[in-house]
C-alpha cells in the first residue's frame, strides 16, 4: 500500500479549477518528482495534501488514513511536513527558534527534547549553526532555503512536501540543496519534491510525474521520463538530450 | 516653574503607563491577528465598572476584586474575539474593524443603559497618599501604576522572549499560514492575544479608575490615546507602543500645566499630527512603502 495516494482529486484556487482529476502515489521511502510548467498545477497539489486547499472531490489518503477535511495542524501531526515556496521563514525569529517551531506538530515533548533535536538539525546543516542566532530576515535564500528544510524535518516527518526548493539559488547551492535532499531520503523520510528544474529533480527522484494543467500527462522514473521527446520537449527543458539524462 | 518638572514627569509617566498597557493590547491584537481595534479602550472602561461592581455593588474586598476583574475581562476577551473576529476571519481587515467599531459602540451604550451618564467613584488601591522623593510627591496610585506596567513589560518580555509559547504567538503574527503548516494552533494563539489584549485593557482600566472617575466615555478617550501612542512609537510596534504611551502621557502632562489644563487633550493630539507630518512611520515604525 502507497504511503500517500491521490485518487481523482480535485481543487480550487480561487475561482479556477487547478486541478481535474489528479491521480498519484508515493510509497514510502521514495522521492517523487512532481513537474510540470507554470500553473499545472504543482503547488496546489502540495497544498491540497497539507490541508492549506480544499478538496472538491476525490480522495487523499496517507497511511490508510483520509485527510480530507483535515486541517494543516492535524495533518502535520500525522507526519506531513510541507516545506512551502519562497520558504516562509519567520523573519522576526533567530535560525534556532525557526527551527525548534518545526517540532511544534510533536505535542507533549518536552522543550529540552526539542533542543536537543534543533542541535541534531545544526549537525545535519552545519553550515547553519554559526547563523544559529541570526533573525530570519537576515539570511541569504540558500540559508533560508535550509533552515525551511531543517524546520520541515524537526517535525520528524514520515513525509516531507518540497515546493521548489532550488527557486531563486545559484548553481552550486542548487547542487547543495539536492544532496541535502537525497540525503533525507536517507533517514528514512519520504520526500514529494515539487520543481521547475527538472534536470536536478530527476537526478535525486526515484520516479517523476509531469502534470499538465491540473492533469497528469504522463509518469515514470527518471530514465523513462527523460527519454520521452514531447515530455522532454514541453516541460524538462526542450534542447536536452536522451544523453544527458540524470543518472 | 523648572522645579515642577520632576511632579510633572512622574505623573505624566503615570498617565502615560495606561496609555502604554492600552496601546499594548492593541499593538498584540495587530500583530496576532491584523486586527486594529477600536473597542480597545472599553476594555478599559468595562474594567472599571466590574471593580464598580465587585468591590462596589457586591462590596468583595478590593484585592480580590482586582484579580476578579482581569480574570473576568480576559475570559471577555474570548467571548470579543468570537463575536467580533470569527465570523469575519475569511473577509479582510476592513469588515473586523467596522465590527469592533460596532461592539466599542454596543458596550458603551450597554454600561449607559446600566449605569447612566453619571460618573462612578472607586477608592484608590491603597490607603496611603503616597511619599515624597527628592521634592516629589508620588502618589501611591501613580506608583502603582508605574510599577505594575513596568512588571506586565517585564513579564510579556519573558513570555514573548523565553517561552515556546511566545514563540508560537510570534510566529502566529508574521505568517499565520506557515504556523499552521508547523502545528502551531494557530486559532488558539489568536484567542489567547484576544484574553490578553482584554486583561491588559481591563487592567489599564482597574488601575486608572481611582484617578479618572469610572464613567462610559472614559473607554473611548483611552481607545484615542492608545491609537496615537501606536502612531507615535510605529504603527504595530511593541517598544514603540509603550514609549509611544509614556511619551504622549509627558507631553500631555507638561502641556496641561504650562499651556492650558482644557487643552490637555487636544496637545497630545497636536503631537500625533506633528509625527503624522513629520515622521509619520513613528519612532520605531518602518515606511509603509518600504512594508509593500
Amino acid at each position: 500500500m502507497p504511503l500517500l495516494e491521490l485518487s481523482g482529486l480535485r481543487a480550487r484556487y480561487g475561482a479556477a479549477d487547478v486541478l481535474k482529476g489528479l491521480d498519484l502515489t508515493v510509497g514510502e521511502g521514495e522521492i517523487v518528482a512532481l513537474l510540470g510548467s507554470n500553473g499545472a498545477g504543482k503547488s496546489t497539489t502540495l497544498r491540497s495534501i497539507s490541508g492549506l486547499v480544499p478538496n472538491l472531490a476525490g480522495s487523499l489518503t496517507f497511511a490508510g488514513q483520509s485527510l480530507i477535511g483535515l486541517k494543516p495542524e492535524a495533518i502535520v501531526r500525522l507526519g506531513i511536513a510541507h516545506v512551502p515556496e519562497g520558504r516562509r521563514v519567520f523573519p522576526g525569529l533567530t535560525v534556532r527558534e525557526n527551527i525548534l517551531l518545526g517540532g511544534s506538530n510533536r505535542r507533549g515533548v518536552p522543550r529540552r527534547q526539542l533542543e536537543a533535536d534543533a542541535d541534531g538539525m545544526f549537525d545535519f546543516f552545519p553550515d547553519l549553526r554559526r547563523l544559529e542566532h541570526a533573525l530570519g530576515w537576515t539570511l541569504s535564500g540558500g540559508q533560508l532555503q535550509m533552515v525551511a528544510v531543517a524546520r520541515g524535518m524537526m517535525a520528524k516527518p514520515r513525509m516531507l512536501l518540497l515546493d521548489e526548493p532550488s527557486l531563486g539559488l545559484a548553481p552550486l547551492i542548487v547542487q547543495q540543496v539536492f544532496r541535502i535532499i537525497a540525503s533525507i531520503r536517507s533517514l528514512g523520510t519520504t520526500v514529494l519534491l515539487v520543481e521547475q528544474n527538472a534536470h536536478m529533480a530527476l537526478s535525486v527522484a526515484d520516479r517523476g510525474y509531469v502534470l499538465e494543467t491540473g492533469s497528469l500527462l504522463v509518469s515514470g522514473n527518471p530514465t523513462d521520463l527523460w527519454s520521452n521527446p514531447e515530455v522532454r520537449a514541453a516541460y524538462l527543458g526542450g534542447l536536452a538530450s536522451a544523453a544527458s539524462a540524470p543518472t | 516653574m523648572l522645579e515642577l518638572v520632576p511632579q510633572l514627569l512622574f505623573t505624566g509617566l503615570g498617565i502615560g503607563a495606561i496609555y502604554a498597557l492600552v496601546a499594548l493590547g492593541f499593538v498584540l491584537l495587530i500583530r496576532a491577528a491584523n486586527v486594529v481595534n477600536f473597542a480597545q479602550g472599553e476594555f478599559s472602561m468595562l474594567g472599571a465598572y466590574l471593580m464598580v461592581i465587585l468591590s462596589g455593588a457586591l462590596g468583595l474586598p478590593y484585592l480580590l476584586s482586582v484579580p476578579l476583574a482581569i480574570a473576568a475581562m480576559a475570559a471577555f476577551g474570548v467571548l470579543f474575539a468570537g463575536a467580533t473576529y470569527w465570523p469575519l476571519r475569511h473577509r479582510g481587515q476592513l469588515p473586523v474593524i467596522i465590527s469592533t467599531i460596532g461592539a466599542s459602540i454596543f458596550l458603551s451604550n450597554i454600561v449607559l443603559a446600566t449605569y447612566g451618564p453619571s460618573p462612578e467613584v472607586l477608592p484608590a488601591l491603597f490607603d496611603s497618599p503616597g511619599l515624597e522623593l527628592g521634592g516629589v510627591f508620588m502618589d501611591s496610585q501613580y506608583i502603582a501604576i508605574i510599577v505594575i506596567t513596568a512588571l506586565l513589560v517585564l513579564l510579556q518580555f519573558l513570555i514573548f522572549e523565553r517561552t515556546l509559547l511566545g514563540k508560537k504567538l510570534q510566529a502566529t503574527s508574521q505568517d499565520k499560514e506557515m504556523a499552521s503548516l508547523l502545528g502551531i494552533p494557530v486559532a488558539v494563539m489568536v484567542l489567547i492575544t484576544f484574553s490578553y489584549s482584554a486583561a491588559l485593557g481591563g487592567i489599564a482600566g482597574v488601575l486608572v479608575a481611582p484617578i479618572l472617575f469610572v464613567s462610559v466615555g472614559m473607554g473611548a478617550l483611552i481607545s484615542l490615546k492608545a491609537f496615537a501612542a501606536n502612531i507615535i512609537g510605529g504603527f504595530g510596534n511593541i517598544p514603540g507602543a509603550i514609549l509611544g504611551g509614556l511619551a504622549l502621557g509627558v507631553v500631555e502632562t507638561f502641556g496641561a500645566a504650562f499651556i492650558s489644563v482644557p487643552y490637555k487633550d487636544a496637545i497630545a493630539f497636536a503631537l500625533l499630527l506633528l509625527f503624522l507630518l513629520v515622521r509619520p512611520q513613528g519612532l520605531f515604525g518602518e515606511k509603509i512603502s518600504e512594508k509593500a
